[in-house]
């Protein structure tokens, strides 16, 4: 069955393939193109460089009027990122807009690891290290990336 | 979001207009949620008291579906021989049941009711605008009155932060409906390809936002009549098409967004120009603010909005505030303001028409919200 927002996902999924971001790499799962899996690599330079996570995006039949549901696989340690996960970004709540496409979800989610929005904390510890001891943070940083290798 | 559309609503209010202090608490009154509320709570008796064309269609339908609902909830009490009525009887033997279906009742008496109905209003004489403001300021009522004298209806459409987009979207396909202007079409399907060419240069993906401009244009080939296309998709096209489509979310809602990406791109493009305005109502930069005012749904639009869309698509639009300003001695007046297209976007119209000055579009603007008016 071909909706409007299946339809679009073939889109996004052929410009990922197509023209890829630096980092980034996402494609549905077998037979359902709702559901995809993602891989986002730690931006070179930084205490993430070399991290490999894995994260999933459910998208609904109101793709793209409403954002998919984004959520981390691999562990993480970020201000924004929940313990389930799921990721404090404006973007995909109530500042999304069809103009993202995945590649541009997946995009700003990179740059959020890097880039952590310190006034809305989804770890309040991960938030209150950045701020007050970057050099644990980095620390706590890079036991996630080498999680990252391991993790199933 | 309720929230901050809430806050948004302030800060227009604040904007609109200096008030003294003291009656702040008053207008309240104005905003967007009070109007949805009326909007709705008012719903059911409007639909009885105001004899137009589509109320028997718009009550048959909802009719229609509390009927099969009706029928729905008997059958899930098997075999037993019970009418209708005895849905209220409260000693029922399954309550839980019974629960379920009046709940179900309700949930598709309001998802009617709010989902569908409310994008788009039927139209409505200015006395049932007066009749809200009856206990309220008797500035606001004169004012009513002047407008009574000018405008012929109201159509109210729903305010949740797109209803500016959403108003504009209806009463720009009236008027082609209506006027059939093929000309006007001609010219704002030139425009509608600059901005595709102006979002492209600003480095959006094409896929992003072709679905919405390709919905908009196969909106403008319905409400032509005798269109080889018109007849393909609706061989009767009428008004009640329209204010169906309108309220058909998968239409309305991407109609809105279309206007959204145009008035972003606009914005974007000259964003020299819009500077100073945007750092004025916001204090963000032009990014910024298209990111977060203009892009998503449900944003509420100012004066740049609607500058912004009027330029994009060469479209004058006619804007009547309805506030308590300019209480003079001596008459009351309503101001009201003419967005017109700027002189460097007619050249880009197609065929070197020119726009015409008097707008053919006219908002109704109470702090907060916009509804469309109709002149007499």
């Amino acid at each position: 069955m071909s909706t409007p927002a299946r339809k679009r996902l073939m889109r996004d999924f052929k410009r990922l393939q197509q023209d890829p971001p630096a980092g980034i790499s996402g494609a549905p799962q077998d037979n359902n193109i709702m559901f995809w899996n993602a891989v986002i690599f730690g931006p070179d330079d930084t205490p993430w460089d070399g991290g490999t996570f894995k994260l999933t995006l459910q998208f609904m039949e109101d793709y793209p009027n409403k954002p998919p549901t984004v959520r981390f696989v691999s562990r993480m340690f970020h201000p924004n990122i929940y313990a389930d996960g799921s990721i404090c970004l404006d973007i995909l709540q109530n500042q999304w807009s069809p103009i993202y496409d995945v590649a541009a979800i997946l995009t700003s989610i990179q740059s959020l690891l890097c880039d952590p929005n310190p006034n809305s904390p989804a770890n309040s510890e991960a938030a209150r290290m950045f701020s007050e001891n970057k050099r644990e943070y980095n620390r706590r940083v890079r036991e996630i990336v080498e999680q990252s290798w391991t993790a199933d | 979001m309720q929230n901050q559309d809430g806050a948004v609503a302030d800060r227009e209010k604040e904007s609109a207009v200096s008030i003294p202090i003291s009656e702040v608490d008053d207008w309240a009154n104005f905003a967007d949620d009070d109007i949805m509320q009326q909007q709705s709570a008012i719903h059911a008796e409007e639909a009885k008291k105001i004899p137009f064309v589509g109320d028997k269609y718009l009550l048959c339908c909802n009719l229609t579906v509390l009927a099969s609902y009706l029928l729905y909830a008997v059958t899930l009490f098997q075999g037993n021989s019970l009418s209708v009525v005895s849905l209220s009887n409260t000693n029922y033997p399954m309550p839980m049941k019974n629960g379920w279906t009046v709940f179900i009742i309700f949930a598709i008496l309001i998802t009617c009711g709010i989902e569908k109905f409310c994008y788009m209003e039927l139209q409505e004489p200015l006395s049932m605008l007066a009749a809200e403001y009856e206990s309220g300021s008797p500035i606001l009522l004169e004012k009513i009155k002047v407008l009574d004298q000018q405008y012929a209806a109201i159509r109210r459409t729903r305010g949740d932060g797109n209803c500016f987009f959403r108003s504009f979207m209806f009463s720009y396909l009236e008027h082609i409906l209506e006027s059939q202007d093929r000309a006007e079409v001609d010219r704002i399907k030139g425009n509608v390809e600059e901005c595709r060419k102006t979002l492209q240069s600003l480095g959006h993906t094409d896929f992003t936002f072709e679905d919405f401009f390709s919905l908009f244009l196969e909106q403008l080939e319905c409400v032509l009549q005798g269109n080889e296309d018109s007849i393909r998709f609706s061989p009767f096209f009428s008004q009640d098409e329209l204010i169906l489509r309108s309220r058909d979310q998968s239409i309305s809602d991407y109609v809105v967004m279309f206007f959204r990406f145009v008035t972003s791109g606009e914005i974007r493009k000259r964003s020299e120009f819009f500077e100073p305005f945007i750092l004025g109502l916001t204090n963000a930069t032009v990014e910024q603010f298209c990111k977060s005012s203009v892009e998503p749904m449900g944003e509420e639009s100012d004066h740049v909005h609607i500058t912004a869309l009027s330029d994009a698509l060469g479209v004058p639009i006619r804007v009547v505030y309805l506030d308590r300003s300019s209480c003079d001695i001596g008459g009351v007046s309503v101001n009201h303001h003419d967005f017109l297209p700027t002189s460097a976007n007619k050249s880009n119209a197609k065929g070197g028409s020119t726009v015409p000055v008097k707008p053919f579009i006219t908002l109704l603007y109470r702090p907060g919200h916009y509804d469309i008016l109709y002149p007499k």
